[in-house]
């Protein structure tokens, strides 16, 4: 049953999360992760999930992108009751709605970086066949890998090759773009240009939720929320910083 | 445009072309397997029958003194008979310089080749066709047991005792001719110019007649076959010698041919449902690999349709690759074991291709069961959630440790630490484990089990030789002067004993009112020691008995009505009598025979004399055997005693291995090629478990385990896997080998003796060891070929 909603919610929250809690059942003794994770994320807001490994921000991220599912609790994103749709629906819906960046960028390894920006294109019948070529070069210009675009994966550097992936995670234009750690595999440099890109898409009017651990970080974004077993103990929000 | 997805599904192809080639070789290895043998049967099935029924069968053999063509006229005039025809066959001995010994020739004269209307002969090397008169033409599977040429001499002797030439002008093909290997005697054809010549009548003595009616049936035929016998023969004075009757549309080869289907349709069914495990176990191993890019590919959008349509695509890919490689070489593979068994069982091919359903079949064994069977994977595969998709690092850690086995193998101690992991390993993945196991085992079960039918076709010939207490055999054309011949035997270097036997052949009357002609009833001294009879029901000969018969498995097959305590009319020598059946014996590949005392069965014979001497020597080695059989034979000659065969048991027991061996052969054909899809089976889920332990082999490396010890590993995982098989294949090997050896023995009509080969389990252990560590080297070989980073770096 498909229930996407028209974007906008009553209270302004792009993505509102309610009493979100998740219990992975580990054999033995349940392992509680979230706790009852209660957050709004407003169009435009660039959010940072910061937490020690165990934290609970990956999982946190992962009820945000429909990728895992909560145990209890509600998750509404631009209208769309996440917690409620099935495999096919929340597919589709993330595929249009919210662009993922993985930490390993998991990009396909067998198709170039064109074809690997095409593919969600494809997967949501996104824009007219002929414009999608069109639309990868594009976003590859924006994330300067235009001269790439024929090659295959493996022949990039690592920051290559996660700004192929901020590519693809744009190529269904999705208001949303949610980062899991997306410069942790990356140098200083390299991370330093990726966190760059992310904040032209957020005055681009992009919302992103990042993950990360890195406190150097944590303090750029604009708001940064701090989860500890499966909380948030504490949030923070920065002045952008100048030249941002 | 889904230009893009499919390009990942070729890509995919290509760049991982191991894998392809792997499981391509794995799906096709099915349809070979089935299309060579249910293709192999269909062929078999269809070319003998075609050949047999255009050769225009005989539904009745008359035997009789000399007759000639207005006989054969009245005989096709005969209501209900479609084609007659008049021959002059005889069996004569004859010397030819490729053997050591004189043969047996079984000669058929013809008068007009272009007109042979019942068992019709296809000449196919000849140098001249018919055969003029000092020629012969030998039926080809003369050539299977010896290597004669156009142009060499046999050297007949007639039935006078003179030597006349007879030169090879060809070689024919004749499918009701009984081939030489099964017999011990070779068919010709000559001219009726050329039978004065070799001391024969120039005069039919054989009257062959093809009946009308297709759904014909023995009794119908039997009855026939009487009118006939007495409107057309014996009312004109023509005296009818034996009457044979075959089971309308059968051959002789009937039962070996029945045997062999058998064999083929139960190793057929069994190579469908191996490869359908195999492809099972390929697609799941497959689908293991791909897990994380199914999980990316949701995680951008990708629906669960949508990637399973792609998996299924891939799938029918391979299925296309394999269909283009199983189904050409299964199709010659199909050609040449068609065309071994044309050569053994002497049939004629003219069209190696397959009908239409075993193509079908195979097509659907490379496509549809694929796909059928990709489907559980698939879905499993494109239902697992992103996030458990995304963290899975090949191997979930979670999946070992909860089950009593990992229990126990937990429990293990003081094993070195490289075996300890690889038996854990091997049960890391039970799924797989499971369909290879099943794989495997089923294939082993079958090796194991044709080894046990060969066991048990060994068992039988001991045991046969068991049977006969003598080493040579010589049979007269008619009664004989007994102590005449006992005397000239006896004084023949070499022979220690003698005991004479005499034979006739009697009709025996059915309970529906027909008569079965020509059954041997042989008369033994009750107390002979030249015979260890193997009695299956009732007794032996004794003393006293007059009336007491005892029959063979064989005869009662042919006969239902010889039962242990039956009494039985027969006619013996034109008179009456009833007989009762006191005992059953095992057959001796000899045909139907009754047994009874010697001095009861002389009693009823009009003449006095044996037909046959049996024959102890002392030696041992079968040349010397031969050659003072030889010695005999000139002997007897010499001294104007007619034989009309000679044989030592050496030799008997060859021709019976050689029949028996066709089986043994097509077994083992057919076991070497499931043993071949248990093994690709094998070496592709090591294949596949190495390729997904790619990133554990790189930790391992990372942590400091040599080449050795990841060759160690996944060689000591192979083995726990061949082992396991080993095992459950010896236990289903028990019951399989049973049934397959009750199969048989139903088909041929002999009761073979099980014998469970330890052997071959010995054998098959060491088999499968062997292959278990060819199949883990080559991809541990691979492994240990990838860098560490690249190892750990591997999705």
């Amino acid at each position: 049953m498909s229930q996407i909603a028209t974007p906008g919610s009553s209270d302004g929250a792009l993505l509102r999360l309610r009493s979100v809690f998740k219990v992975y059942d580990t054999g033995e003794t349940p392992f509680t992760a979230l706790k009852g994770i209660d957050l709004d994320v407003h169009t435009g807001e660039f959010v940072g999930i910061i937490g020690k490994s165990g934290s609970g921000k990956t999982t946190l991220i992962n009820m945000i992108t429909g990728i895992d599912h909560p145990t209890s609790g509600e998750i509404v994103i631009d209208g769309t009751p996440v917690h409620d749709l099935g495999e096919n629906d929340l597919a589709r819906w993330r595929g249009r709605t919210i662009g993922v960046v993985f930490q390993f960028f998991q990009l396909l390894p067998t198709l170039t970086v064109r074809e690997n920006i095409l593919l969600p294109m494809d997967f949501c019948h996104m824009w007219a066949p002929r414009e999608r070529v069109d639309r990868a070069m594009d976003l590859l210009e924006q994330v300067e890998l235009a001269d790439q675009a024929n090659k295959l994966p493996a022949a990039l550097s690592g920051g290559q090759q996660q700004r192929a992936a901020i590519a693809r995670a744009l190529a269904n234009d999705p208001p949303i773009l949610a980062a899991d750690e997306p410069t942790g595999n990356l140098d200083s440099k390299t991370a330093d240009a990726v966190f760059g890109l992310f904040e032209r898409l957020v005055e681009h009017h992009k919302t992103i939720i990042m993950v990360t651990h890195d406190n150097d970080m944590a303090n750029r974004v604009r708001r940064a929320l701090h989860v500890s077993d499966g909380e948030i103990i504490e949030e923070r929000v920065h002045r952008p910083r100048a030249g941002a | 445009m889904h230009a893009v997805r499919w390009k990942k599904v070729f890509r995919d192809l290509a760049s991982h072309r191991f894998r392809t080639v792997l499981v391509v070789l794995s799906i096709a290895t099915g349809i070979f397997a089935v299309g060579v043998v249910m293709g192999g049967r269909a062929i078999l099935l269809r070319e003998f029958d075609s050949e047999f029924a255009a050769s225009v069968p005989l539904n009745a053999d008359f035997y009789t003194m000399p007759f000639s063509d207005p006989i054969v006229r009245r005989a096709r005039e005969y209501p209900g008979v479609a084609e007659a025809m008049g021959r002059h066959s005889a069996s004569l001995r004859y010397r030819w310089a490729g053997a050591d010994a004189p043969r047996t020739l079984s000669l058929v004269a013809i008068k007009d080749y272009d007109d042979v209307t019942v068992q019709r002969i296809v000449p196919e090397t000849v140098r001249s066709w018919p055969p003029k008169r000092g020629e012969i033409v030998l039926e080809r599977a003369a050539l299977q047991v010896g290597k004669y040429e156009i142009g060499d001499t046999l050297e007949v002797e007639t039935r006078t005792g003179e030597k006349k030439i007879l030169t090879v002008s060809g070689f024919a093909h004749d499918i009701n001719a009984v081939p030489a290997q099964f017999v011990g005697s070779e068919t010709g054809y000559v001219s009726f110019e050329s039978l004065p010549d070799i001391g024969e009548a120039k005069s039919y003595n054989e009257l062959l007649v093809a009946m009308t009616g297709t759904s014909l049936t023995q009794r119908e035929a039997s009855l026939l076959a009487e009118n006939i016998k007495r409107d057309v023969l014996e009312e004109n004075g023509i005296t009818v010698l034996g009457v044979y009757v075959p089971k309308p549309g059968s051959h002789f080869l009937g039962d070996i041919f029945k045997a062999v289907s058998l064999l083929l349709l139960a190793l057929g069914l069994l190579s469908l449902l191996l490869s359908g495990f195999l492809v099972v176990n390929t697609v799941s191993a497959l689908m293991a690999q791909q897990i994380k890019q199914v999980g990316i590919m949701k995680a951008i959008g990708g629906r669960a349709s949508q990637v399973t349509w792609m998996y299924l695509g891939m799938v029918a890919i391979y299925g296309v690759l394999a269909v283009l490689v199983g189904v050409p070489a299964s199709a010659w593979a199909g050609q040449q074991f068609i065309e071994f068994a044309a050569g053994v069982l002497n049939f004629r091919v003219s069209s190696y291709v397959p009908p239409d359903w075993v193509t079908t079949l195979e097509v659907g064994v490379g496509l549809v069961v694929p796909l059928l069977a990709a489907i559980v994977p698939i879905r499993l595969g494109t239902r697992t959630s992103v996030v458990k998709a995304l963290t899975q690092t090949g191997v979930d850690s979670a999946a070992f440790g909860h089950g009593l086995v990992d229990r126990v193998l937990g429990l293990l101690r003081g094993l070195p630490r490289p075996v300890a992991l690889s038996l854990r390993n091997t049960f890391l993945r039970k799924g797989r484990l499971l369909l290879t196991l099943t794989t495997l085992s089923l294939a082993s079960a079958v090796v194991m089990s044709v080894f046990s039918v060969q066991a048990s076709i060994n068992q039988t010939t001991d045991d046969l030789e068991d049977w006969w207490r003598y080493e040579a055999q010589v049979r007269y054309e008619r009664q004989t002067d007994q102590a005449g011949t006992e005397r000239i035997i006896k004084g023949t270097p070499g022979v220690t004993e003698v005991e004479s036997w005499v034979g006739t052949t009697v009709t025996l009357d059915r309970p529906d009112g027909t008569t079965a002609e020509g059954l041997n009833l042989i008369g033994t001294p009750y107390d002979t020691t030249f015979i260890h009879p193997t009695m299956l029901a009732g007794r032996w000969l004794q003393v006293g008995d007059e009336d007491a018969v005892v029959v063979n498995t064989d005869a009662r097959k042919s006969e239902p009505s010889l039962d242990l305590g039956q009494r039985v009319t027969v006619e013996v020598a034109g008179e009456k009598r009833v007989l009762r059946v006191v005992g059953v014996v095992k057959g001796q590949f000899g045909g139907s025979a009754l047994y009874m005392n010697r001095e009861a069965l002389t009693v009823l014979l009009p003449e006095s004399g044996i037909t046959q001497t049996l024959i102890k020597m002392s030696f041992t080695d079968t040349a010397s055997q031969r050659r003072a059989l030889d010695e005999i034979e000139t002997r007897l000659d010499d001294a104007n005693y007619r034989v009309v065969s000679t044989r030592t048991t050496a030799q008997f027991r060859e021709q019976i291995a050689s029949e028996l061996g066709i089986l043994v052969a097509f077994l083992v054909i057919m076991a070497v090629l499931l043993a071949a899809v248990g093994v690709i089976g094998l070496t592709g889920t090591m294949t596949i478990n190495v390729i997904e332990s790619t990133r554990e082999i790189g930790v391992m490396r990372a942590i400091g385990a040599q080449h050795g010890s990841i060759y160690q590993i996944f060689i000591t995982e192979g083995l726990a896997v061949g082992f396991m098989a080993w095992l459950i294949g010896a236990a289903a090997a028990y019951p399989m080998s049973y049934g397959l050896v009750s199969l048989l023995s139903g088909a041929i009509g002999l009761p073979l003796s099980y014998h469970f080969s330890l052997t071959g389990v010995g054998s098959w252990l060491g088999i499968i060891a062997a292959i278990s560590v060819l199949a883990s080297v080559a991809p541990a070989f691979r492994a240990s070929q990838v860098s560490v980073r690249d190892a750990i770096a591997y999705e």
